[in-house]
């Protein structure tokens, strides 16, 4: 047992931060660093950065082009880029479809996609959710029917992540209605700008457009485009979701947040009141304590003796987190966390603001954060998840 | 970064293991409760594992093994919720060799390691609370030996202890001695705990007493991370059996012509107690990979362990007692002695409260394992 990294691993820590230092474009660490609206070009550029880096898959193995990263170095990828400001990678493209189609997809389709994954050139979305069908996935509704060369897509997919910047999207689709709802379900890759697809925005609670529902009207899709086998794709997403088990729980965001929440309390007068001083407190043990089971798993990973056998546990605990520091810098705001003022999210803004500047989107991201317990399975389908596992 | 367990210590957790099941019964645990809470037959069985002396170096007697091995053996002492308080023989194997002078170290530490003398740490008193220190007690020299005069409270398994080591201060200025039992002026009076085990107050008027360091609170404020970090491996150990036991009677107990495991109100609790337990786990592993971190990196490293794992062990214990229902409430079912114990174990060496102000007090800028 040791809790400290390998010399190795400390050398590629220090090459990494350097490379982020001297990368990652300032305008873009300061809006994170404060919240501020990060816009498609935003995302975009720190992705085609990092593509040419070779880093956007940068849990690929080799023979895909990746690095080939071990789960140690991975998590020190990224906690680097996270405490640099950097944004997190939108996942759906290299994180979430590019594993399935290494997996699961021919020779082909791997040539045909997974360099502009890697590259950071196309928009990847998921196509998963849908108005009936929540925590229920299995239960989808949306049809793919073979004809000749093509499946003709018709239903409706819905909370897809930043469906408006699209160019692919991969979705499950039912092809069967035999058998269990599980068995008959596929996994179809669709250009998005194929005649029939209809992207409409969600607007959410705080405002944002960060959702959409994307409608499929006779959406004709080359056979070619399916992964696997037909009426497969249920096992090729568990794989998807079985993979990077410890990004959803985001501890190294929770600890550049972390230290926000500091600097935000001290400049409203709260961090020597302590009431809201024990607040933070609770927090960074809470958040120390993530970090140990996190490492715990990726240790496992590397070892190959597991010493955390439920992973559900880190989506739950990491999520709640993400909540609380929300909550806890709107809170330490007080007062000054309710005006709200759209512009003063962007950043450059020059006008009035209400109290501090740093004050703006503060109860904005509380709001919007609600949704890290309900996204990712809920927490409660995690939790009979948890208890079917210690129950047997 | 590596969680993994040596052979070695694998071999030790599983010796440690058979014992607790194989010699340390729930009966026999009730009959040395019934007879004042501590067992000079159990505290000699564990000093044959080798544990008492775990921390105390190969010349001296001991094992000289580190903080793994030790929260290895407290894990699995904790399964059994065993009695014999082993964390009183890890401080005094390790302040006795690490801080006494050589002729203190060399006499005391061999017979700690055999379990031939019980050593145990008194630093609490009546105003002191949790801290450390509580400087009613003084010291005044008296020819080459030291005399000692005050009070301390809650002295771990007092009773039975050959030797104490007492806090006291010399002009203000804390340090540590030891005094041993027999003394004249240094008298006891024992009493049971909540948990079955037993303390004691220890009354001193110009006890004699030895100085093993006059550097007392850096010294006291290692003894009590190494009373932490094996109590938090303790707790690890006292919980995975209490969410065991539960589990075993959730899917057994029948209402409403099920088994009671299979409501999903009460599945939630259970994934609520799995969630404490591995956070508490995660801490017991962080205190006891920081024990030998420099002082202010591993006091800090303490309490926010301790902080963790006195939630997990409240948590965990009260919903023990809840899932069982009223069988939970008595003495006779298993559960409530394992519910006890949590609450026991949460109050010493600082409450979660108390380390949740050490937390705040020592709160900087940036934060996390390796911050």
């Amino acid at each position: 047992m040791d809790l400290a990294f390998t010399p190795e691993e400390q050398l590629f820590r220090a090459e990494v931060r350097a490379w982020v230092a001297a990368n990652l474009p300032s305008d873009i660490s300061r809006k994170v660093f404060n919240a501020l609206h990060l816009s498609r070009d935003d995302m975009q550029r720190w992705a085609r950065i990092l593509g040419q880096k070779g880093w956007l898959g940068h849990g690929w193995p080799k023979e895909f082009g990746g690095p080939g990263w071990n789960s140690v170095q991975k998590h020190l990828f990224e906690e680097e880029c996270a405490l640099a400001g950097a944004p997190r990678v939108v996942p759906f493209g290299p994180v979430m479809v590019a594993p399935v189609i290494m997996a699961f997809g021919n020779a082909q389709q791997q040539a045909r996609f997974l360099p502009g994954i890697a590259s950071g050139e196309v928009w990847w979305s998921q196509g998963y959710s849908e108005p009936g069908s929540g925590s229920d996935l299995a239960s989808l509704k949306t049809r793919a029917e073979r004809r000749g060369a093509s499946y003709v897509v018709n239903g409706q997919k819905t909370w897809t992540t930043l469906g408006q910047y699209g160019e692919w999207i991969f979705c499950l689709v039912r092809t069967s209605t035999e058998g269990k709802p599980q068995t008959g379900i596929s996994f179809l890759l669709i250009d998005m700008q194929s005649p029939g697809v209809t992207v409409r925005p969600i607007r959410l609670l705080d405002g944002s457009v960060e959702v959409n529902e994307v409608f499929f009207d006779n959406v004709e899709v080359p056979a070619e485009n399916l992964i696997g086998e037909e009426n497969q794709g249920w096992t090729y997403a568990k794989h998807l979701l079985s993979h990077e088990r410890t990004n959803i729980a985001d501890v190294n965001r929770a600890k550049r947040e972390l230290e926000r929440l500091k600097r935000v309390a001290k400049a409203e007068g709260v961090y020597e009141d302590i009431r809201f001083r024990d607040e933070i407190a609770k927090l960074e043990v809470d958040v120390i304590a993530l970090e140990m089971m996190v490492l715990r798993v990726l240790a496992g990973e590397k070892s190959g003796k597991q010493s955390l056998d439920v992973a559900g546990l880190l989506k739950i605990r990491g999520s709640e987190i993400q909540q609380r520091y929300s909550e806890l810098m709107m809170l330490a705001a007080g007062p000054y966390a309710l005006p709200l003022i759209h512009e003063a999210m962007e950043a450059g803004w020059q006008g009035d603001a209400v109290g501090a500047l740093h004050c703006a989107p503060l109860a904005s991201t509380y709001l919007n954060m609600r949704k890290t317990t309900i996204y990712g399975g809920s927490n409660e389908v995690q939790r009979n998840i948890v208890s079917q596992v210690v129950l047997g | 970064m590596d969680f993994d367990f040596s052979d070695d210590q694998d071999q030790l957790r599983d010796a440690v293991r058979r014992w607790v099941e194989k010699a340390y019964t729930f009966d026999r645990r009730r009959s040395i409760v019934a007879d004042g809470g501590f067992s000079a037959d159990g505290y000699r069985e564990l000093a044959e594992l080798g544990l008492c002396g775990l921390y105390i170096p190969e010349d001296l007697g001991g094992m000289g093994m580190g903080p793994v091995e030790g929260m290895v053996a407290m894990e699995e002492l904790g399964r059994g919720i065993v009695l014999e308080p082993l964390p009183q023989a890890l401080i005094a194997g390790a302040v006795l060799s690490a801080y006494a002078p050589p002729s203190l170290a060399s006499h005391w530490a061999p017979q700690v390691a055999r379990g031939e003398k019980v050593i145990s740490l008194a630093y609490q008193e009546r105003a002191g609370r949790y801290r450390l220190d509580a400087r009613a007690t003084t010291a005044s020299r008296k020819g080459d030996t030291w005399a000692l005069s005050g009070h301390k409270s809650l002295v771990v398994a007092g009773d039975n202890a050959d030797a104490w080591i007492v806090s006291a201060t010399i002009d203000g200025k804390l340090a540590l001695f030891l005094v041993e039992r027999g003394s004249q002026g240094a008298t006891t009076r024992g009493y049971g705990t909540i948990d079955g085990a037993c303390a004691a107050e220890l009354m001193l008027h110009q006890a004699p007493a030895q100085r093993i360091s006059d550097d007392g609170l850096a010294v006291l404020g290692h003894a009590v991370d190494i009373g932490i970090a094996a109590t938090c491996a303790e707790a690890v150990g006292v919980m995975d059996q209490t969410l065991a036991i539960t589990v075993d009677y959730m899917n057994t107990r029948k209402q409403f012509g099920v088994v009671i495991s299979s409501f999903q109100a009460l599945k939630h609790r259970v994934a609520d107690m799995k969630m404490q337990l591995e956070l508490a786990r995660s801490m017991s592993y962080y205190a006891s990979l920081k024990l030998h971190a420099p002082a202010p990196e591993r006091r800090a490293a303490m309490a926010r362990a301790k902080y963790q794992l006195g939630q997990s062990m409240r948590f965990i214990g009260q919903q023990a007692v809840q899932l069982h229902g009223g069988i939970g409430m008595t003495d006779e079912y298993i559960v409530s002695h394992y519910f006890k114990r949590l609450t026991q174990m949460e109050m010493v060496f600082g409450d979660t409260l108390h380390h949740l102000g050490e937390v705040s007090a020592r709160m900087q800028d940036s934060a996390g394992v390796f911050a």
